[in-house]
C-alpha cells in the first residue's frame, strides 16, 4: 500500500476531512430515517467515501461532475454546501433543488454537480455532452474543465454506459469515467452480473486507458486519478477508472443484507476507509490525534447546523408545483396565462423549395447566426448529408466540429445533446427515424424532459431533436413509420412540433433552436419532398400557435404533420357537396394552441381530429375529451377522431394503404358528423 | 437531556405499515447508537431497527401491534 505521505500532509488531511464530513452527513441522514423523521429511499455510500474525497480534491471548483443516486459522498466532496444538501433531503425550499429533486436527484451546478440521476448508467451520455460543450467552447485554449462521471459496477453493464464510453473515446472528450465498484449491483453480486474480472479491463476495447485501484485507499486512488484528470485536461481524451470499495451496508437504508457475503462484509467493516485512513495519518505522522479530533468535531458541528437549517426551512410553496416544467409556465397545456405568440415576420423574398430544403436552410441559418448551435446525428455529414439529405452541404460549409457525425448510438446522441445544452450550447440532434427515439427514450423522457424540474430550475436543457417519420410512403413497415407524438406529449417537459409544410418546417425549427426548453420536431417523409413557399432569411413560427388554414361554418377538421394533406384533400371534396369546412393545423402539440381549437369548435359545433398515429390512446383522444368537457352543451355532434387502427404498421402496400387515415376516410367521418342529429 | 421520539421508519420500497414482532430492549434500558432495539415486519421483509440515539429507552408500541409509517414506537431520553 503506498504511503499517504505521497499526497503531502495537507492534501491527505484534507481528504480525510472530506471523508469525515461525508460519513457524518450520511450517518445523520440514516439516523433521521431510523427515527422515522425522514421517510424516503436512501442509498448510503458507506465504504466509498475515499473515492469521492480523493477525486474531487483533485478537481477545480469549476470542473463538472455527474453521478448517480448513491450520491452523498460525491455531492459533499464536490463542495456543495451541506445546508443545501440536508435541506433537499428534508424536501425544503432551501435545498439544492428547492425540494423538487430529493435525495436521488441532487443537483448543484454552482459546485459543478450537474446531474444526479436515479436511472442506472444514464449519467454517462450526459457527462459526454458536458465534456463536449467544454471541448467545443475551449477550442484551442486548452486546460478547460474536466467532467467526472461516477457510476456503480451495476451501471457498467447497461447500454447507455457503453454508448457513452465509445462516443467519448471517438471524440476524445475531456471526461473521466469513474466506476465505483462496491461489489454489488443492488442485490446481485459483481460475480453474478459480470463475467470479466475487471471493469477497467474493458477500457482497451473502447480505445482508452483503464486503471483499477483500491477504492478504500486515497493514495491508490490519487495515483490513477491524477493521470486521468491530467489526460482529460490536456485534451488527450477520456479514461476509465475502476475504484474497488466494498459496500459496508445493504443496497438501501433498511434493506436486508442476506445477499451479501457476511465474512467479506465483516472484513470490509473492520477495514472501513474512515478508520484505516485515520490510523494511517497518525502512523505516518501526517496529523496528530488532536488535529483529527478537531476535524471530526468541526464536521459534527457542520452537520448539526445543516440539519437544524433544514428543519427550520420552509417547504416549497405550492406555486412551485407547476414551476420549472418549462421556462414559461404559460407553455403548460391549457394554461390560461398569457403567452407572447407574436411571429417574427418573414421579410425575405419568397421562393419555392421542398420541406426538406427548408429544414436544411433553417439549420444553415442557425449555424451561421449563433456559434453555440451545432448538429449531431448518424450519417449527417457529407457526402451522405443525412439519409434524406436534410443536412447536405452543412458539414462542408461549417466543418465537422459543428456538424458531427455520430456512431449509431441514440442514447449517446441525445445524452450528448442534453449535456452540451446544459452548458450553453444549442445542439440540434437528429434521430434518423422517429421509431429509433424509443432507444433513447430514457434520455428524452427521464432526463431532457425532467432535468429542469428535478433541479428546481437550476439546470436547463435547451436542445432540439429532429426526427423523421416515414409513415405512408410505402415499404418501411412497422419500425420506421410510426408517429410518436402522443408518447412524447405524455411526458411533461417536452415541446413537440409537427409541421405540415415547408414554411412552417423552417420557421418552427428556428423557433425550437432558440427555445429554452427541449423541443422535438417531427418531420414526415410524406411532407419532405413537397415544395412550398419559403421566405429567405431568418424568421420564426412561434411554438404554440395553430394556423387556421381555411375558415368555415359547418365543421372543423383538425390535424398536423402529414395528416394535413389528407385533411386538405377531404375538405375540397366536402366543399363540392356544399359543406363549409374550417381547417386547423395545430403545428405544435406542446405548447398547445387550445384556444384556437376551442374557438373553432364553439363556432362550428362539429370537430373531427385526424392523425396518422394509432387512434387508441392517441393525441386526438386528449383533444376530444377536453373539447367535450368544455363545450358539452354547445357541440352539435360528439367530437370525432380518426387515427390508425390498433395494429402494427404493415408492409404490403394494400395493407399499408388500408392502415393509414386517408382523405376518403376523413370525408366519410366528416359527413357522419354533419348528418348527426 | 432531550426526549427523542422514534417513529416507524420507511424501511422498504413498498412499506406502508409494519408489525412489531420483537423488542430486544425493555423500558429503562440504556441503548447505544446502532444497537438493534426492535424488529418490525412488513409485507416483504423484517427490518431490525437500530437505535439512532444513545440514552434510556421507553417502548411505546407493543409486540404484535401493526402501525403505519411515522407512528411512535419508543422514546429515548438522551
Amino acid at each position: 500500500m503506498p504511503e499517504l505521505a505521497s499526497l503531502g500532509a495537507e492534501r491527505a488531511v484534507a481528504i480525510y476531512r472530506t471523508m469525515v464530513r461525508v460519513a457524518l452527513c450520511d450517518q445523520r441522514i440514516q439516523q433521521g430515517l431510523a427515527a422515522g423523521d425522514l421517510q424516503f429511499q436512501y442509498y448510503p455510500a458507506g465504504g466509498q467515501e475515499a473515492i469521492a474525497a480523493t477525486i474531487m480534491a483533485l478537481l477545480r471548483p469549476d470542473d463538472l461532475a455527474v453521478t448517480t443516486y448513491r450520491v452523498i459522498h460525491d455531492i459533499v466532496a464536490k463542495g456543495t454546501p451541506m445546508r443545501e444538501v440536508m435541506a433537499e433531503m428534508y424536501g425544503k425550499v432551501t435545498g439544492t433543488c428547492k425540494g423538487k429533486g430529493g435525495p436521488m436527484h441532487l443537483t448543484a451546478p454552482d459546485s459543478g454537480l450537474m446531474v444526479t440521476t436515479g436511472i442506472v448508467g444514464a449519467g454517462a451520455p450526459i457527462a459526454a455532452g458536458l465534456a463536449l460543450a467544454e471541448m467545443m467552447q475551449s477550442k484551442g485554449q486548452g486546460a478547460g474543465r474536466v467532467t467526472v462521471c461516477s457510476f456503480g459496477d451495476g451501471a457498467a453493464n447497461i447500454g447507455a454506459v457503453h454508448e457513452a464510453l465509445n462516443l467519448a473515446a471517438v471524440w476524445r472528450l475531456p471526461v473521466v469515467f469513474v466506476c465505483q465498484n462496491n461489489l454489488y449491483a443492488e442485490y446481485t453480486s459483481f460475480a453474478e452480473s459480470t463475467a470479466s474480472e475487471s471493469i477497467a479491463a474493458r477500457a482497451s476495447g473502447y480505445g482508452m486507458p483503464g486503471e483499477r485501484c483500491d477504492g478504500t485507499d486515497p493514495a491508490a486512488i490519487h495515483e490513477v486519478a491524477v493521470r486521468a484528470i491530467a489526460r482529460a485536461r490536456a485534451g488527450e481524451g477520456p479514461t476509465l477508472l475502476e475504484c474497488v470499495a466494498p459496500r459496508l451496508q445493504g443496497h438501501a437504508f433498511g434493506s436486508d443484507i442476506a445477499h451479501m457475503d457476511q465474512d467479506t462484509l465483516a472484513r470490509a467493516k473492520a477495514n472501513a476507509p474512515l478508520v484505516t485512513v485515520r490510523q494511517r495519518l497518525i502512523d505516518e505522522g501526517l496529523a496528530t490525534e488532536a488535529q483529527l479530533a478537531s476535524i471530526e468535531s468541526e464536521a459534527a458541528a457542520e452537520v448539526d447546523d445543516a440539519q437544524q437549517f433544514a428543519v427550520d426551512s420552509d417547504p416549497p410553496d405550492l406555486s412551485e408545483l407547476d414551476a420549472d416544467v418549462f421556462a414559461d409556465r404559460a407553455d403548460i397545456p391549457y394554461s390560461e396565462l398569457p403567452r407572447d405568440r407574436a411571429e417574427t415576420p418573414a421579410t425575405g423574398a419568397v421562393r419555392q423549395m421542398t420541406f426538406g430544403m427548408a429544414v436544411n436552410e433553417a439549420m444553415a441559418i442557425a449555424l451561421e447566426r449563433d456559434p453555440s448551435v451545432f448538429l449531431l446525428g448518424e450519417d449527417i455529414h457529407d457526402p451522405a448529408g443525412g439519409i434524406v439529405k436534410a443536412t447536405a452541404g452543412l458539414s462542408s460549409r461549417f466543418g465537422l466540429d459543428r456538424v458531427r457525425p455520430t456512431p449509431i448510438s441514440e442514447q449517446a446522441i441525445v445524452g450528448a445533446a442534453i449535456g452540451a445544452s446544459m452548458r450553453g450550447m444549442k445542439p440540434v440532434a437528429e434521430i434518423m427515424v422517429n421509431d429509433f427515439a424509443m432507444v433513447a427514450m430514457d434520455q428524452i423522457a427521464n432526463h431532457a424532459a425532467k432535468l429542469r424540474y428535478m433541479s428546481g430550475g437550476r439546470t436547463t436543457v435547451p436542445l432540439t431533436i429532429r426526427s423523421l417519420t416515414a409513415g405512408n410512403v410505402g415499404s418501411f413497415g412497422a419500425q420506421h413509420s410510426q408517429s410518436l407524438e402522443a408518447w412524447f406529449a405524455h411526458t411533461p417537459g417536452l415541446k413537440i412540433v409537427a409541421p405540415s409544410n415547408a414554411h412552417d418546417a423552417k420557421g418552427l425549427l428556428l423557433a425550437c433552436i432558440d427555445d429554452p426548453d427541449p423541443c422535438i420536431q417531427i418531420e414526415a417523409m410524406r411532407c419532405f419532398f413537397v415544395p412550398g413557399d419559403v421566405p429567405e432569411g431568418h424568421y420564426v413560427v412561434p411554438l404554440g400557435k395553430a394556423a387556421v388554414r381555411q375558415t368555415g361554418e359547418d365543421i372543423t377538421l383538425v390535424s398536423y404533420s402529414w395528416g394535413m394533406q389528407e385533411v386538405h384533400a377531404a375538405a375540397a371534396q366536402l366543399a363540392e357537396s356544399g359543406a363549409s369546412v374550417e381547417i386547423i393545423d395545430l403545428r405544435t402539440i406542446v405548447p398547445l394552441d387550445y384556444e384556437a381549437l376551442r374557438a373553432s369548435a364553439h363556432k362550428t359545433g362539429r370537430v373531427l381530429i385526424v392523425h396518422p398515429a394509432v387512434e387508441f390512446g392517441g393525441f386526438g383522444a386528449e383533444l376530444a375529451a377536453r373539447l367535450q368537457q368544455d363545450l358539452f352543451g354547445t357541440l352539435k355532434a360528439p367530437v370525432g377522431r380518426y387515427g390508425a387502427p390498433y395494429t402494427s404498421i404493415p408492409f404490403a402496400q394494400n395493407l399499408e394503404a388500408a392502415y393509414f387515415p386517408d382523405a376518403a376516410g376523413v370525408v366519410e367521418r366528416a359527413r357522419a358528423l354533419l348528418e348527426y342529429r | 437531556m432531550a426526549r427523542m421520539t422514534l417513529k416507524v421508519p420507511k424501511g422498504a420500497v413498498s412499506m406502508q405499515h409494519g408489525t412489531i414482532v420483537e423488542w430486544f430492549v425493555s423500558a429503562g434500558d440504556t441503548v447505544a447508537v446502532g444497537q438493534t432495539i426492535y424488529a418490525i415486519e412488513t409485507e416483504k421483509t423484517t427490518l431490525e431497527v437500530e437505535s439512532p440515539f444513545a440514552g434510556t429507552i421507553t417502548p411505546i408500541a407493543e409486540t404484535g401491534q401493526t402501525l403505519p409509517i411515522g407512528a411512535p414506537v419508543a422514546t429515548v431520553e438522551t
